[in-house]
């Protein structure tokens, strides 16, 4: 299957630090595709770097077929990104807050009411999509990010940590719609260091530390001998120190 | 451009539901007129206010008419220079030899009756004079050989008046420009960043300069409704407040067409300039409280060019110093106050000026709105 996003050979620094040394992987559409490693490790500077929001120092990232150096805009037109910093701007309700993303993303104007209606009834946020965002739990404002990074119907989904800040049924709802995603034939790229998630989640994994690569390839095949994925996980992070 | 009108809208949206800047303005059109409202009764109340002269001695005949009708309220005391330190507001000893004055010119109230005494004594010493010329029959105007008369070309108080409006309009024009739309602009930027919503916004396809110039042109327009509804109700607040009397009838200040269009002009230019600014000063901090600390230098900035017109009132400076922003605004709307006249090559540079530090702030939010450190920072 062709890749959805591709990463060759990505290097990164930040500061005084080489976060990225050299980091390859490819997504592919209707998969979830675990980005894994422990804090620090460089997963988000990577899904960073996927989404146009840092350039690369060396090596290349194109997502469905668009280089993020020379086509950004169409990177971003085409990705949607979720992420554990739930930030909404409080004096704008659920809604208003979503068809302001609907409408930078270039939604045309007839589209965006329609299309916000639709984020609204696919992730049950009807009883409080009129509510200014400051009145919302955690788990209603995690609901209004995820709404607004999908209101354009991006084919490219990433998740980045996207449980650390919230409860357990606010976190199976997120788990549920990853799913979802995947059934609808979008690339799902999930960030995490939960390794108990992205086993029972993810199709393929690439495990990262310091900035390299340590193991990728299906989920099954990267657990390999070992009892469970965090097992081989430890394992192998050991072995690349 | 549609992302840009797309992030005014909400922009807009937010500020106007935003209880701090909609009070920040409510409270300076309020404070205006309440400030203007007390100085004019402190200085009515002043005029007047009657001062106690305590005194010893024997006073010449006729005195004391003279005394009585200046608001001078004569009191008899044993000794006047003790008196004068708090009991009296100024001491007089009559003798042979003539008078003398004790007053302490650290106390205001002693300046004021200092200076009644010296115009009741002036009065009191031609009078006399003029009375003994004329009892050995010599015309008394032999002691004015060249006889003065002032035409003042325009109403006195129309003068005061018009210097008072030439300190105040630029000074509120300017403040309000800058604090009317502070919050706003320190919201739209360190305050994204402190809510997490940078990064969201930064990953739609709208061009961040389209973006940037959303935010400015919200900001610009909240600064110029501050700055507009405090000069209206400055201007409301003086039409109700007399400056003396003109042509019979109390004199107010007005503000003329020709000076009131050259106002909004300036407060576009003005307002434009500072929103790129503090949204630069924004976008450079981490948190609205760390932006607020970073924008307080703009105040002492933005004080020091109107003061000029009040510690210097006949500053006439060459036109290169028209290119100095926010002091070239002070000095042209000074002009068209005071002279009712437009120097317009002077308003050219002055606009030149202003679009120039406009253009330049803009590139400079531009520049750090647009840096990857903006998002790698937390």
């Amino acid at each position: 299957m062709e890749a959805a996003v591709r990463v060759d050979r990505l290097e990164k620094t930040l500061g005084p630090n080489k976060v990225l040394r050299g980091i390859s992987l490819e997504a592919r559409s209707g998969e979830i595709f675990g980005l894994l490693g422990p804090n620090g490790a460089g997963k988000t500077t990577t899904l960073r770097v996927i989404c146009t929001l840092l350039g690369p120092d060396a090596g290349s990232v194109d997502v469905l077929g668009f280089d993020t150096r020379t086509q950004p805009e169409e990177v971003r037109r085409r990705v949607g990104v979720v992420t554990a910093e739930i930030g909404v701007y409080p004096r704008l309700s659920a809604r208003e807050n979503i068809a302001y993303f609907a409408e930078l993303s270039g939604i045309l104007d007839g589209e965006v009411s329609r299309r916000v209606d639709t984020v609204i009834e696919r992730l049950d946020m009807g009883s409080f999509a009129k509510q200014r965002a400051e009145s919302l739990s955690s788990g209603q404002k995690q609901k209004v990010a995820i709404a607004r990074a999908i209101v354009h119907d991006p084919p490219v989904l990433m998740f980045d940590e996207p449980t650390s800040n919230l409860d357990v049924l606010a976190s199976r709802e997120i788990r549920d719609f990853m799913v979802e995603s995947k059934g609808r034939g979008k690339c799902v790229i999930f960030s995490t260091h939960v390794l108990h998630d992205a086993e029972r989640l993810c199709d393929r994994v690439t495990i990262i530390h310091e900035g390299r690569v340590v193991a990728g390839g299906p989920t099954a095949e990267v657990r390999g001998r070992y009892q469970d994925l965090e097992d081989a996980f430890l394992s192998l992070v050991e072995a690349a120190r | 451009m549609k992302a840009g009108a797309i992030v005014f809208r909400k922009e807009m949206r937010e500020i106007l539901r935003d209880r701090r800047t909609l009070i920040a303005i409510g409270l300076a059109a309020l404070a205006t007129p309440l400030v203007l409202f007390v100085i004019s009764q402190v200085s009515t109340r002043t005029v007047a206010q009657a001062y106690t002269v305590g005194y010893t001695g024997t006073m010449p005949a006729g005195l004391d008419v003279l005394f009585n009708a200046t608001g001078l309220n004569l009191k008899l005391v044993d000794d006047p220079a003790e008196a004068a330190k708090q009991q009296v507001d100024i001491g007089i000893v009559f003798s042979d030899k003539g008078l003398d004055e004790y007053y302490d010119p650290t106390r205001q109230s002693a300046q004021i009756a200092d200076i009644r005494l010296q115009a009741i004594l002036s009065k009191y010493d031609a009078a006399k004079v003029a009375a003994s010329l004329q009892a050995k029959g010599v015309d008394p105007s032999v002691l004015n050989p060249l006889p003065v008369s002032v035409h003042p070309l325009s109403s006195p108080a129309q003068a005061a008046g018009n210097s008072f409006l030439s300190f105040f309009l630029p000074y509120i024009l300017i403040t309000m420009s800058l604090t009317g739309g502070l919050s706003a602009a320190l919201d739209t930027s360190a305050g994204e960043r402190e809510r997490k919503t940078l990064e969201s916004l930064l990953l739609t396809p709208a061009p961040r300069g389209n973006i940037l110039i959303g935010k400015i042109l919200a900001v610009s327009v909240i600064s110029l409704v501050a700055a507009i509804a405090a000069i209206t109700s400055m201007l409301i607040a003086l039409s109700q407040i007399s400056f003396g009397v003109s042509q019979g009838e109390p004199a107010h200040i007005g503000l003329s067409p020709l000076a009131a269009g050259v106002m909004i002009w300036l407060a576009v230019l003005l307002a434009a300039s500072f929103a790129s600014l503090t949204i630069a000063l924004g976008t450079l901090a981490r948190n609205f409280r760390q932006g607020q600390a970073y924008a307080t230098p703009l105040y002492f900035i933005t004080i020091f060019p109107a003061s000029i017109v009040l510690f210097i009132p006949d500053f006439n400076p060459s036109l290169a110093y028209y290119l100095i922003p926010i002091l070239n605004a002070v000095l042209v709307l000074r002009d068209v106050i005071v002279h009712g006249t437009v120097a317009w090559t002077a308003l050219a540079v002055t606009t030149l000026s202003l679009v120039v530090t406009g253009a330049v702030c803009f590139y400079a939010a531009l520049r750090l709105f647009t840096r990857e450190a903006l998002l790698v920072r937390s």
